[in-house]
């Protein structure tokens, strides 16, 4: 069953530079219970795909169409108090930096407990209770004694804990984690990914996993979802997607690893296009090995190649069965 | 490290500040020029044997540093000495005009901060709306036109062509009283406040709008601002806890600066409100170098530069726990 179902989902951001397609048509559906990789390069509107199933999108940007279905409800019809009541106690985020994701200048066990309080209408003691219990489960180590303390009184990986703790807070059906490892030194990475890994699987959360990182989508991911320049270039299960691979998918494969650069594990020849004025055709076309004449014209479509699998190419016919 | 021991510790960090400020005033005051010539050029009849007269007795015939070291002394015993003119202690002329300036001063800061609050929460969440250019505009007005013109300008209308407010003074418009069918004491000085805090919380509120808008433009767009609305933390308790304390803070340190800057910024509205304060009287006692009311003036100034500076610190240890009082 599908918890997550968007479809067509269209955000722009409306600058004074022009209009910024952010997200001009992702469909993609989650499964209950299940991991699912986001993955794309940077720009691609990974994050802008979370902030809009959660309606947070910060101004001048605006969702003007599609439809995101959770549990079977149209997020987009909610009024905004009731999708208020959604957001941190049935579907959370985690951000990618935990250090600018808190708030600076209140401790701790105020800003959890706020959100306990919020929505569940508690006393402050019982808020601070769940606070304690949810940091156990996200592996703090003294739990009690950082209530009190303020955000900068921590390491980058505990922050990330804290965060991890504060999306787990009401037992959310569905966790977005938007790059929580992109900040923090490679050792506390894993100890982070093996953290969620653990979480997703005792609580049978279901986690959309965003990431650069094609090791952690193996590693962590039974789904993947590619993004490139907000369209969707491909979905389907992980090994049908590592085996035959869309042809920008399978760049990001290719793509060797940069050991000059940490944030961008890869990196594909060309750069991601305008996000104002957009390629014609298919939107990956210029850098595209495969691309032909009907490319630069004509979108291709989001097509049903079987098997859940599903591919966003004029010849996927012939590069599926040809290689 | 205990807040007593802080506040000793930043208070010996003072002394030095002080004596420094005050032998410079000193030594440039005594550069701008003979007082008893001054005071005595208009009269034909005076002898140069008088004037000499009147030097020794004021103690200015003396070596500079001596008359310092005798001026620090009274000034360690919290004694300003003598005016040049008609001799009143300098300790008993600064306490009738101190509290005129403060009132003033305070309720022009308090006002301005207060205003600023909704003005510029306001224009933030309405970024380039009409209401945001209007409250701009009134700012940036308030910040260009000097304080001067405003009060001049306001004293024509009000005062003498519409003659509802006094012109000048801060108490004791008779003309008023029937007006009001009483005779009020704190009506009478609210009346003879309105015009030069008008112009001072003006000049004050573009300041604070300003800095609020642009502070709340920058919070709301943090991070831990969104990940707030992520959790489903309502619009209201977002903007008024979350966002307003981060956004507050640079307002504290104006707060600080215009209190600590009370008295040396207000000679301009004083002289053209005629206020019996301080600030008027420092700009009266300067044109007469009237030696020992200079010298107490600017000694108020700065201690009181230096202990709003101390609060300041403090309050933004209080607010932001980052910082910490070492
Ligand atoms: N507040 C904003 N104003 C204008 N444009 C925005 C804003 N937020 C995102 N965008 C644009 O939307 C596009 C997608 O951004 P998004 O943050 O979703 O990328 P991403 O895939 O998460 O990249 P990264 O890996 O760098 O986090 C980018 O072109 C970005 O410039
Ligand atoms: S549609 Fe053309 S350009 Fe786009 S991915 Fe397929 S082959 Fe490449
Ligand atoms: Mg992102």
């Amino acid at each position: 069953m599908n918890i997550l179902d968007v479809q067509n989902l269209k955000t722009h951001f409306f600058t004074e530079a022009g209009v910024v397609k952010a997200l001009e048509d992702i469909s993609f559906t989650v499964e209950k219970g299940c991991t699912v990789g986001l993955v794309g390069e940077s720009g691609s509107g990974k994050s802008v795909t979370a902030q809009s199933v959660l309606r947070i999108v910060p101004k001048p940007g605006k969702i003007i169409g599609g439809k995101i279905l959770f549990d079977g409800e149209d997020l987009l019809a909610k009024k905004e108090d009731d999708m208020r009541k959604f957001r941190g106690k049935k579907i959370s985020l985690i951000f990618q930096d935990p250090t600018s994701s808190l708030n600076p200048l209140f401790a701790i066990g105020d800003q959890l407990a706020d959100i306990v309080i919020q929505h569940d209408r508690v006393k402050k003691d019982q808020a601070l209770e769940q606070v304690i219990k949810t940091l156990k489960v996200a592996r703090l180590p003294d739990p009690e004694q950082s209530l009190g303390q303020y955000p900068h009184q921590f390491s980058g990986g505990m922050k990330q804990r804290i965060c991890i703790a504060r999306a787990l807070l009401l037992n959310p059906q569905l966790l977005f984690a938007d790059e929580p490892t992109t900040n923090l030194d490679v050792t506390i990475q894993a100890q982070i990914i093996t953290l969620l890994k653990d979480l997703q699987r005792d609580l049978g959360m279901t986690l959309v996993m965003i990431t650069h990182d094609m090791g952690i989508v193996a590693e962590m991911c039974k789904c993947v979802v590619v993004l490139y320049a907000g369209h969707v270039m491909e979905s389907g299960d992980i090994e049908t997607i590592f085996e035959k691979p869309h042809p920008y998918t399978e760049a990001l494969l290719k793509a060797v690893p940069r050991l000059d650069q940490t944030r961008k594990l890869t990196s594909i020849p060309g750069n991601i296009p305008n996000l104002i004025d957009p390629p014609s055709g298919c939107v990956f076309h210029p850098r595209c090995q495969y691309a032909i004449n009907i490319c630069m014209e004509k979108v291709p479509p989001l097509e049903d190649v079987g098997g859940s699998h599903f591919i966003t190419c004029h010849r996927w016919r012939e590069l599926q069965g040809g290689r | 490290m205990g807040l007593g021991k802080y506040i000793a510790r930043r208070a010996i960090y003072m002394v030095p500040l002080i004596i420094g400020i005050s032998i410079v005033a000193f030594l440039v005051m005594y550069a701008a020029g003979d007082p008893i010539q001054l005071a005595t050029a208009g009269n034909p009849s005076i002898t140069e044997a008088q004037r000499n007269a009147l030097r020794e007795y004021y103690g200015l015939n003396d070596p500079i540093p001596m008359q310092y070291v005798r001026w620090l002394d009274h000034f360690v015993h919290a004694d300003f000495g003598k005016s040049l003119y008609g001799g009143r202690p300098v300790n008993e002329i600064i306490s009738t005009l101190f509290w005129e300036t403060i009132k003033l001063q305070l309720v022009s800061i308090l006002l301005a901060f207060l205003i600023s609050l909704p003005a510029g929460i306001y224009s933030a969440l309405k970024q380039r709306s009409a209401t945001d250019y209007t409250i701009s505009s009134i700012a940036i007005f308030g910040i260009s036109v000097p304080v001067f013109w405003l009060g001049i300008v306001l004293i024509l209308v009000f005062s003498f062509q519409l003659g509802w407010l006094p012109s000048a003074g801060a108490h004791g418009a008779p003309y008023l009283w029937p007006v009001f069918g009483i005779r009020n004491e704190t009506l009478d000085e609210l009346v003879h406040l309105v015009l030069p805090a008008t112009v001072l919380t003006l000049a004050g509120l573009a300041y604070n709008v300003r800095l609020l808008r642009a502070g709340m433009l920058d919070v709301l767009r943090q991070d831990y601002i969104m990940a707030a609305r992520a959790s489903g933390i309502s619009e209201r308790k977002i903007l008024y806890k979350y966002a307003l304390k981060n956004a507050i803070t640079p307002l504290i340190t104006l707060l600080g600066i215009s209190i600590g800057y009370m008295i040396a910024g207000a000679p301009i509205t004083e002289t053209v409100f005629s206020w019996p304060g301080l600030g008027r009287a420092y700009v009266a006692a300067t044109l007469r170098l009237d030696f020992p009311l200079i010298m107490g003036i600017t000694m108020i100034i700065t201690i009181m530069i230096l202990v709003a500076n101390l609060i300041t610190d403090m309050a933004y240890a209080w607010i932001d726990p980052r910082i910490s009082i070492e």
